[in-house]
C-alpha cells in the first residue's frame, strides 16, 4: 500500500491525468463493445445453454481421423423484433475446427432467424459467425497496458504511431477505390513516405538524425523495390503463385508490389534510424571522430543488426502459412507443389524485405555522414 | 529463372558485401531457419504429438542458429538465449488462453473457397496449431530485443562495473524502449503489407466496419499481430532482470 501512495505522490498531474483518461478509455470501450447489440443490424444471440447430441468418428479418403460433434444450442437473441426470446440452434464441430467451432456458454452468435411457422413458438435459425469484436478490443488493450507499463513514453509514442499510420493507410486505400486510375504503387509510395516522415519524427524528434534516417529509409526502400520490379519483370514473374492472393478484386502484380513496398518499410526504418542514432552519438560523444573511424564503426553496428532484423521478417511472413501447409499435405498434396503453392509470395517478400534492409546499410552510413559532415562544418 | 532463386542470390551477395563472413553466416541462418520451419511443419502434420510442444522445440533450435550460430557462444548470447526462451513460455501461456477463447483457428469463409477441395477434417488441432503460428511470427523480434538488450547491457556493465542491480536493470529497460518501437512498427508494417489486398477487398465489397473486425479472418490477424507486440513489450523487463542478474552474478562471484 506505501508503494502505492508513494508512487502515487510521485506521480505529476499531468501523468495522473493521462491514467484516468486510459482508464476512462477501456472501462467504457469495453463496457460498450459487450453491450453494443443494438448497433448491429443482424441479429445477435447470447448462449445460455449447450448440449452435445451426437458424437461420431470421421475418416476421410486420405485417412486422416477425426471427431465430429453435434451441439445444440439454446440462445436468447440481444437485439431485433425477437429481443429477450429464446432461439434453438443446431451445430457441428470437429475436434480439429478448421472451419467449425465449438460454443460455449456466453457466446455472442449472429444468427439468421428462420421464419416461424404456424402454431410453433420456439423459434429456430442457424449461425452465422461469431462475434469476436470484445476479444479484439480486449486484446488490443491489453497490448496498449503492456506497450505503457513497459515502455514508458516510447510505448506511448509507438502506439500513436501506429494509429495514425493505420488511419492513413485506410485513407490512402479510400483515395485508391474512388480514383482507380491512380497506381495503387504510386498511392503507397507517397503513403510510405508520409508513414516514414510520421513514425521517426514521432519517435526521435525533427532533427539531423531524424533527416538522415528518413533520407536513408526511402532510399533504400525504393531501390530494393526498383531491384524487386526488374527481378521479376526479367524473369517474368516465374515462382511466384499469385493464386495465394485469395482476394483478389484488384490487379493482383500492382497490388503485390504495393504490398511489397509497405511490408518492407519497417524493418528499414529500424535499420535506418539504428544507423542514424548510434554514429550521430559517437560524433556527440567525439566531435573529432574521423569519417574513416565512423565507418568502420557503422559497418559494424551493420553487421550486428542486419542477421536479426532479416529474421524478424522471415518469420514474420512464413509462419502465417504453416495451417494452410498442414492442411495441403494432409490432403496428399506433393510437397514441392504444396510449397510454391503456398510459400511463394511470403519467401519474395521476406527476401525483398531483407535486401532492403542489407542495401539501407550503406545507405544509412553515407546519408548519416553527410548530415555529421554538414554539421561539423557549420560549427 | 525462377523470382526466388535471383532474389536470395542477390540478396548473399549483398549480405556478403556489406557484412563479410558475417553477413555469410546471417544468410546461412535463414536458410538452417528455413529448414527448422520445414522440419516443424512435418512434425506437426503427426496428429499424436502436440503442436505446442513441436514449437518450444523448434524454438530452442531457431534460437540456437540465430543466436549462437551467427555470433558465438558467449555470456552475451547465452543471456539472450535464456531470455528468448524464457519470454516464449511466458507468451505461450497468454497465447493459449486466448486462442481457445477467441474462435480464430483455421480458415475464414473468405478463404474457404479455395480450399473447397480438401478435406478439413484431418485430426490436427487448429487452435494450438494457431498458438504455434503466432509464436513462430513473433520470434524474430523477441531474439532482436533479447540480443540487443544483451549487447547494450554488457557495455553498460564493462563502463561502470559497479552499478547495481537496480541501476542495471533500469538502464536495460531505458535501452529497450527504443528497441520497442522499432520492433512493434516492423511488425505491424508487415501485417499491414501482407494483408493489403484483403483491406482492398473489405473496401470493394463494402464490409461495415462491425463486418470486418467480427470476420473471422480479420480479427485472427489482429489478434496474432497485438500478440506478437505483446510479446516484444514482455520480452523487455525479462530480458533486462536476467541480464542484470547475471552480470551482477558474475561480478560477485569475482570478487570472492
Amino acid at each position: 500500500m506505501n508503494v502505492i501512495t508513494n508512487g502515487l505522490k510521485k506521480m505529476t498531474r499531468k501523468q495522473i491525468l493521462i491514467f484516468t483518461m486510459i482508464g476512462l478509455c477501456f472501462a467504457v470501450s469495453m463496457l460498450f463493445v459487450n453491450n453494443n447489440y443494438s448497433f448491429y443490424e443482424q441479429s445477435i444471440a447470447k448462449v445460455i445453454e449447450t448440449e452435445v447430441i451426437e458424437t461420431s468418428g470421421f475418416t476421410d479418403m486420405n485417412n486422416n481421423s477425426d471427431r465430429l460433434f453435434e451441439q445444440h444450442i439454446i440462445a436468447e437473441l440481444k437485439n431485433g423484433d425477437y429481443k429477450g426470446q429464446r432461439i434453438h440452434l443446431t451445430n457441428e464441430y470437429s475436434s480439429s475446427g478448421a472451419y467449425d467451432h465449438q460454443y460455449r456458454v456466453g457466446n455472442g452468435l449472429f444468427v439468421s432467424i428462420n421464419p416461424s411457422q404456424e402454431g410453433d413458438s420456439t423459434l429456430t435459425g442457424s449461425i452465422m459467425n461469431v462475434k469476436r469484436d470484445q476479444y479484439v478490443l480486449l486484446i488490443a488493450w491489453i497490448f496498449i497496458f503492456t506497450l505503457l507499463i513497459t515502455g514508458k513514453k516510447q510505448g506511448f509514442l509507438s502506439i500513436i504511431s501506429l494509429a495514425v499510420n493505420a488511419t492513413l493507410l485506410s485513407f490512402a486505400l479510400d483515395v485508391y477505390i474512388t480514383n482507380p486510375s491512380i497506381s495503387l504503387v504510386l498511392i503507397c509510395g507517397i503513403s510510405g513516405i508520409v508513414f516514414t516522415i510520421i513514425s521517426l519524427a514521432i519517435v526521435s524528434g525533427l532533427n539531423e538524425k531524424t533527416y538522415a534516417a528518413i533520407l536513408a529509409t526511402l532510399l533504400g526502400t525504393f531501390i530494393s523495390l526498383g531491384l524487386a520490379y526488374l527481378v521479376i519483370w526479367a524473369t517474368s514473374g516465374n515462382g511466384l503463385r499469385y493464386e495465394e492472393m485469395q482476394f483478389l478484386t484488384r490487379p493482383y502484380q500492382m497490388v503485390f508490389m504495393a504490398g511489397l513496398l509497405i511490408g518492407s518499410l519497417g524493418a528499414v526504418m529500424d535499420v535506418a534510424i539504428t544507423m542514424s542514432s548510434s554514429l550521430f552519438a559517437l560524433y556527440e560523444q567525439n566531435n573529432d571522430i574521423s569519417v574513416k573511424a565512423l565507418k568502420a564503426s557503422g559497418i559494424d553496428i551493420g553487421k550486428d543488426i542486419m542477421g536479426t532484423i532479416t529474421s524478424i521478417l522471415f518469420f514474420a511472413y512464413i509462419s502465417g502459412s504453416i495451417p494452410v501447409i498442414i492442411l495441403y499435405l494432409k490432403n496428399a498434396s506433393l510437397l514441392g507443389f504444396t510449397l510454391s503453392m503456398n510459400l511463394s509470395l511470403e519467401l519474395a517478400r521476406a527476401l525483398v524485405g531483407g535486401i532492403g534492409i542489407v542495401l539501407t546499410i550503406p545507405i544509412g552510413l553515407y546519408t548519416t555522414l553527410y548530415f555529421v559532415n554538414r554539421k561539423r562544418a557549420r560549427s | 529463372m525462377n523470382v526466388i532463386v535471383v532474389l536470395a542470390v542477390i540478396l548473399f551477395l549483398l549480405m556478403l558485401i556489406v557484412g563479410g563472413k558475417k553477413g555469410v553466416r546471417s544468410f546461412i541462418s535463414l536458410f538452417l531457419n528455413f529448414g527448422v520451419i520445414m522440419f516443424t511443419i512435418f512434425l506437426m502434420t503427426n496428429p499424436q504429438w502436440n503442436p505446442i510442444i513441436i514449437t518450444i522445440i523448434a524454438c530452442v533450435f531457431i534460437s540456437c542458429i540465430s543466436l549462437f550460430f551467427i555470433n558465438e557462444v558467449n555470456s552475451k548470447t547465452i543471456a539472450a538465449f535464456i531470455s528468448t526462451m524464457v519470454t516464449i513460455v511466458l507468451l505461450l501461456f497468454f497465447i493459449v488462453i486466448v486462442t481457445k477463447y477467441a474462435m480464430i483457428q483455421g480458415f475464414g469463409e473468405e478463404e474457404i473457397n479455395e480450399l473447397g477441395v480438401f478435406s478439413l477434417f484431418i485430426g490436427i488441432d487448429f487452435t494450438k496449431l494457431l498458438a504455434s503460428v503466432i509464436i513462430m511470427s513473433t520470434i524474430g523480434a523477441i531474439m532482436d530485443v533479447a540480443i540487443s538488450m544483451a549487447a547494450s547491457m554488457h557495455e553498460i556493465f564493462n563502463n561502470n562495473p559497479s552499478i547495481s542491480r537496480k541501476d542495471l536493470f533500469a538502464s536495460g529497460l531505458s535501452v529497450g524502449r527504443d528497441i520497442l518501437g522499432a520492433d512493434t512498427n516492423t511488425l505491424f508494417f508487415v501485417f499491414f503489407g501482407g494483408y493489403l489486398a484483403l483491406l482492398l477487398w473489405f473496401k470493394d465489397l463494402h464490409y461495415s466496419v462491425g463486418g470486418i473486425i467480427n470476420s473471422k479472418i480479420f480479427s485472427a490477424e489482429m489478434i496474432s499481430i497485438l500478440c506478437a507486440g505483446i510479446g516484444v513489450a514482455l520480452s523487455l523487463p525479462i530480458a533486462s532482470g536476467i541480464n542484470a542478474y547475471l552480470l551482477i552474478r558474475k561480478s560477485e562471484k569475482g570478487q570472492l
